[in-house]
């Protein structure tokens, strides 16, 4: 035995992106502490859009590798899912860089510390202040998505899980207007996301108690080796499962959803609703096929009902909400039910699937908030539905891209929804799971009937007469509708390049 | 002594958290109640790990508590805001949203 | 036994590629893509070209249509085996073993249907001009129905299913929007609702229909899916069709999903006439008659359309005779003789080219009778009830002459165009069975009263107008299109027969099958007109009088007396009349209690279990926390009963 500390072998370009977003975030904070107020946020926006594009554009450069190193694997599905949320990040951070639409400064308070209502906060307010911790903190998360879905054991899984959500829980209780909503969210979501990570921890320690590792390869070797059954397994895949499940989305894990996207800042909504569903569908997907692919006999039923019953509970309550990011909210759950149908599906197919419906689905979901963000009462966003009612009227482009969107979600033809659930169910109809295809185009008709609601809203009924305004945004939120928009429409019309992508890169190295 | 009994107490205060998170009403308790379920985490990895006779669980144990100190900031922070808005750290408190 | 069974002819579809698209062929694409830039003109530039909005609406459909009349000329220069076209605009989708195209297919069959489209729609779109002239939306309005031209083209010119289904899906948005485009009025709301409930309901029918035959045959073109129809199992075939039939029954509003088409008349007039009677509810009969292939090989499935046109035939007519808004009766013939349609098409090579002739002859026919009845509404105050008209011929001599070509063209007087499609559908009917054959006869029969009782109600009698009704003719923006249709009605059939040779134009691509019958045609040609003129002798005898202002159940002075007399003389109309009368009622009931209280029930107790459920969501942390142990608890047990022996 010597006492030579051998150095890791790590593939320093292949981890590239992540260490450039994570040394900028760190970075971001050392800004925070020495740089003066006023040039502040300058600095931090050219360092997060600086260190996002480069992350991206040294990704690009690395589509080519397939490689496991340490804990690491940056294979085929990482490259596209560390692509997609990096993409989603630039395009929320512009969301979140807007300054136009809120007459007092940006989505977020002056100072979170500061009490709700007090002088303090009046003060600051009007003195412009602005909280550009956002940055570095979003900055945070995303390198904890990007690990997320590259994360090849559990405690590195586990770490990245952490990665995210902290920054996470905090941004969620940051929002300028109505902060007693916002703080709740916080709050809940931390409660219960702490709580859920616990679960996946303690699963964690029994499959590492059953196999000896930690490397999901390892688990896998270990099931494949010993086929007896001990609690130990069951128990400990059902917990991570529900870890991830709670991070998804899924019912019955999903009830935080509605109340933190309720009342999270909406810039922060859609980064968390199309980001982090990227980064927890990809580490699912990763431990499902990876560790637990040769007992996906065992743990299927199970699945299929979670998903059964996320697609119909998501669809089912959004039609009571009145409030229209709550409403979102439960689409959200319903559609993270469609997705899971094609995680279900454990085949190439339903992994390129799953991709593809993560790119839809993100930016209808960030091209939806941005509207919402942009439909304003007496200062704060006016988000019950009754206040939509003629906005077809007042600003019919705008309504109709938010249309373009409902249509999008509820999966009508030439949209991008339609191609993700398309190919969706046409992985789990290779995988011989026709009842969960029936289910799903059920629950799709039920969605349709909420999304349509919305364009009917908008265009055939009569605005009040105090109604909301249509603020005018600066570039940065024009570019987010322009790309969203985009998006929707040319997954929707021409596919095919992004479908042969995923199709390329489905498979997980192991 | 028998090192499975010390997954059995692990799996014990794993509950115990666990009840803890849905009967208490004090937010920090609720918070503690939390560690102490990542701990009864650690417990179980530290045993297993002298059981596997393998050095990862002793990893991770550590990697665990260092997470957990941060989720400590995050949380206490976010407890202690909401303590100042409501002068109150009940957690049954903020309940504006719901339906 | 009037069929013999015997065959006399017979001919096969020709399943030959599709010829690359040349010439004037290669703009199939321009036929859809000018409709769709209008209504994307039209609906993104808000107020600006508020007056020109409209003339934009007409000049991109009728340019199709003119383009079309083209396509039809340079495609019967050509001969039979040399007129389909097939045309590859860009991959859509390419996943693994699936590959679909956006790509049109021209063919016989929906080079018909371009141009009824297309030429029905330029008329629909003049008359709205008029139409819609006071509508502060016209703008919206002339949007919506581009749309709707745009996607029910490329329904007919997609080449495969999938496509297909874009094109049905934005056929049945387009209708959503205008049946609720007064939304203001709670019953547009409503109706559009119903409309949105059913036809999801048959879009299933669709989607799992395509999904199935991807599973199948890994395509969905229908090039491939007929070629390899053969090959499939008897059981998948029959599932592909009944699905295709749910599909179908939806769109055209056949039984059981009839419901929705009644309700569907609260949208603009013009709306009815094009959507509503003319075009997209025949969709469905496309469909079927498209996916020949499949039926021909599934006698389950076949029969299983028979029965649903069968049904929805005589219950269609039935209501068409009992309703007193002029809209919703002949809302019930559009019911009825698309029954028609589908019967025919499921009576497989026998019926496809007739179920298509019929559909020709009523879209012209049915957009003339509902733009008349428009016209009428709006020399009326916008009233729909019949009981309300009366002696309205002199008033407006140009919309009672177009309607009484319609009326005359759907009873089937010949020469007028009904009369050579609906007898070929009758004859077709009997040569596959009597009983199909005589339901036939029948509903002609009831169709004479229902469209008698309509006319007589409106045109003739005396005046029982509304006190500040002031009835005139239309302005020629309406009248020129109904004298184009009224000369429709008369001529198309005779054209079609004489002129155009419907039969052998289609049958490269359906296939035909003629059988021997026992008795001449012309023989059953005149059996079927005297029962006509059985029935509109019995309308013409209850309604040759007065018509009560109210319907005969409620009490009044004047209903009292009015009841009186008409059943005193109409005693030996007990026997017959009476029954058809409460069936009717009870149809009707049926439609509104039944069937109403089914789709309010359904989106009653899918609101109400979310009601429910969403009280779960108590906002509590600590609630959300047990939700998720017991969550945790039950995937556990769920995953240690199947993973623990």
């Amino acid at each position: 035995m010597d006492d030579v500390l051998i150095a890791p072998d790590i593939d320093y370009l292949a981890v590239a992106p992540m260490i450039i977003v994570g040394v900028t975030a760190v970075v971001g904070v050392l800004v925070e502490a020495f740089a003066p107020r006023r040039p502040r946020r300058g600095i931090q926006l050219v360092l997060t859009f600086g260190a996002l594009i480069a992350a991206f554009v040294v990704l690009i450069s690395q589509a080519g590798t397939r490689v496991i190193t340490g804990s690491l694997a940056i294979d085929g599905p990482s490259l596209v899912l560390q692509g997609l949320i990096l993409l989603i990040a630039i395009v929320s951070a512009m969301l979140m860089a807007e300054r136009r639409v809120d007459p007092a400064g940006d989505a977020f308070s002056p100072r979170a510390s500061a009490l709700p209502g007090s002088e303090e906060e009046r003060v600051l307010s009007t003195r412009g202040f602005m909280q550009t911790e956002v940055w570095p903190l979003m900055l945070f998360a995303v390198v904890g998505m990007m690990l997320f879905t590259a994360a090849n054991d559990l405690l590195v899984m586990f770490i990245a899980l952490e990665i995210m959500s902290l920054p996470l829980y905090l941004l969620a209780g940051m929002s300028r207007r109505r902060r007693l909503l916002s703080q709740e969210a916080a709050l809940k979501y931390f409660i219960l996301g702490a709580f859920s990570s616990a679960f996946f921890i303690f699963g964690a320690a029994m499959l590492y108690g059953f196999s000896g590792t930690i490397s999901l390869p390892g688990i896998a070797d270990a099931l494949s080796a010993n086929p007896g059954q001990t609690p130990l397994i069951f128990i400990g895949f059902g917990l991570v499962v529900i870890g991830l499940l709670f991070k998804v989305g899924a019912v019955p894990f999903h009830q935080w959803v509605p109340d933190v996207y309720q009342g999270s800042p909406s810039a922060v909504t859609a980064f968390m609703a199309a980001a982090v569903k990227v980064a927890a569908f990809g580490a699912l997907l990763r431990f499902l096929y990876v560790a637990f692919g040769g007992a996906r006999w065992d743990w299927q039923p199970a699945l299929w009902i979670i998903a059964i019953a996320t697609m119909l509970v998501g669809s089912i309550l959004a039609i009571t909400q009145t409030d229209i990011k709550r409403m979102l909210a439960y689409s959200s759950i319903a559609q993270a039910g469609f997705i899971l149908v094609g995680v279900i599906a454990v085949n190439p197919e339903g992994v390129a699937a799953v991709m593809f419906y993560l790119a839809a689905y993100g930016f209808a979901t960030l091209g939806a908030f941005a509207v919402i963000s942009l439909v304003r009462q007496d200062g704060g966003e006016a988000t019950h539905l009754s206040n939509w009612a003629g906005l077809g009227k007042r600003s019919p482009v705008l309504a109709l891209s938010m249309s373009l969107f409902m249509l999008s979600f509820a999966g009508i033809p030439l949209t991008s929804g339609f191609i993700g659930k398309f190919t969706v169910f046409e992985a789990a109809i290779l995988a011989d799971a026709v009842p969960l295809v029936i289910v799903g185009v059920i629950a799709s008709i039920i969605a349709a009937f909420f999304y349509v609601r919305v364009i009917v809203l908008m265009f055939f009924t009569e605005p009040a007469e105090v109604g909301p305004t249509v603020v005018l945004p600066s570039v940065f939120t024009t570019l987010v509708l322009a790309i969203s928009v985009a998006v929707t429409v040319i997954l929707g019309v021409f596919p095919q390049p992004v479908l042969d992508l995923v199709e390329q890169a489905n498979v997980f190295l192991r | 002594m028998n090192p499975e009994n010390y997954i059995i107490l692990s799996g014990l205060l794993f509950t115990i958290g666990a009840l803890g998170v849905m009967i208490r009403r004090n937010a920090i308790v609720v918070f503690m109640s939390i560690e102490l379920m990542l701990n009864a985490a650690n417990l179980a990895f530290v045993s297993f790990a002298r059981i596997n006779g393998t050095l990862d669980g002793q990893v991770v144990a550590f990697f665990v508590m260092i997470v957990a100190a941060a989720e400590v900031v995050v949380g206490l922070a976010i407890i202690v805001t909401i303590f100042r808005t409501r002068r109150s750290a009940s957690i049954d408190e903020p309940n504006l949203l719901k339906y | 036994m009037i069929g013999t069974g015997a065959v006399v002819a017979q001919t096969a579809p020709l399943l030959a590629p599709l010829n690359a698209a040349t010439g004037i062929f290669q703009y199939i694409w321009v036929l859809i893509a000018l409709p769709l830039a209008g209504a994307i003109i039209l609906l993104t530039t808000g107020s600006l070209l508020k007056r020109w909005g409209h003339i934009i609406g007409v000049a991109t459909v009728g340019v199709s249509a003119i383009l079309g009349i083209i396509m039809l000329l340079e495609m019967m220069g050509r001969s039979a085996d040399d007129r389909a076209f097939g045309q590859t605009a860009f991959t859509w989708v390419f996943a693994g073993q699936f590959d679909v195209d956006v790509a049109f297919q021209l063919d016989q069959l929906s080079m018909v249907f371009v141009l009824l489209i297309t030429i029905v729609g330029t008329l629909i779109h003049i008359y709205s001009i008029g139409y819609m002239a006071h509508d502060p939306d016209r703008k919206r309005f002339f949007g919506f129905l581009n749309l709707f031209i745009a996607a029910m083209l490329l329904l007919v010119l997609a080449d495969n299913y999938l496509l297909l289904y874009v094109g049905w899906e934005g056929v049945g948005l387009a209708s959503y929007l205008l049946i609720g485009f007064w939304q203001y009025k709670n019953s547009a709301a409503a109706a559009a609702k119903k409309a949105f409930v059913i036809n999801r309901v048959g879009d299933v029918g669709l989607s799992l229909a395509i999904m199935l035959m991807f599973v199948t045959f890994g395509s969905v073109t229908f090039s491939s899916v007929f070629a390899n129809a053969g090959e499939a199992s008897d059981s998948t075939l029959t599932w592909i069709g009944l699905l295709l039939l749910l599909a179908a029954a939806g769109k055209s509003a056949q039984f059981p999903l009839q419901a929705w088409l009644l309700d569907a008349m609260e949208g603009p007039t013009p709306v009815s006439a094009l959507i509503h009677a003319a075009t997209m509810v025949t969709a469905g009969v496309y469909l079927i008659v498209r996916s020949n292939a499949i039926y021909d090989r599934t006698v389950f499935a076949a029969t299983a359309v028979v029965v649903v046109g069968v049904i929805t035939m005589i219950i269609g007519a039935i209501i068409g005779s009992a309703k007193d808004d002029i809209k919703k009766a002949l809302a019930g013939s559009t019911m009825s003789q698309i029954g028609y349609m589908v019967l025919a098409a499921g009576l497989g090579p026998i019926g496809y080219v007739f179920a298509i002739f019929h559909l020709l002859t009523h879209g012209v026919f049915k957009a003339n009778l509902f733009l008349s009845a428009g016209s009428v509404m709006h020399g009326m105050n916008n009233g729909v009830n019949m009981r309300r008209f009366g002696a309205l011929r002199a008033a407006m001599i140009i919309t009672f002459g177009a309607f009484t070509a319609g009326y005359l063209a759907i009873i089937g007087i010949p020469p007028f165009s009904g009369f050579y499609s609906k007898d070929k559908i009758i004859h077709a009917a009997f040569e596959q069975s009597n009983i199909v054959g005589i339901a036939g006869v029948l509903a002609a029969g009831i169709t004479g009263f229902y469209m008698t009782r309509m006319i007589v109600m409106t045109f003739f009698g005396k005046a029982r107008w509304e006190d500040d009704a002031h009835p005139h003719e239309s302005p020629p923006v309406m009248t020129i299109p109904l004298i184009i249709l009224g000369f429709g009605s008369a001529f198309t059939g005779m054209a079609l027969v004489y002129w155009g040779d419907i039969e052998t134009w289609l049958t490269p691509v359906t296939g035909l099958e003629e059988r021997e019958l026992a008795i001449p045609t012309v023989v059953l040609e005149m059996l079927t007109l005297a029962t006509v003129l059985v029935g509109v002798g019995v309308a013409i005898w209850i309604y040759r009088r007065s018509v009560p202002i109210e319907p005969p159940q409620k009490v009044s002075v004047l209903t009292v007396a009015a009841r009186q007399n008409m059943f005193d003389d109409a005693i030996n109309d007990v026997v017959a009349v009476r029954p058809t009368w409460y069936t009717a009622r009870f149809l009707v009931w049926f439609d509104n209690r039944a069937v109403d209280g089914f789709v309010n029930g359904l989106a009653a107790a899918v609101g109400g279990v979310s009601g429910r459920l969403r009280r779960i969501q108590t906002g509590f942390t600590r609630t959300y926390a047990l939700v998720m142990v017991i969550g945790v608890l039950a995937v556990l047990t769920a995953l240690g009963l199947v993973m623990l022996p």
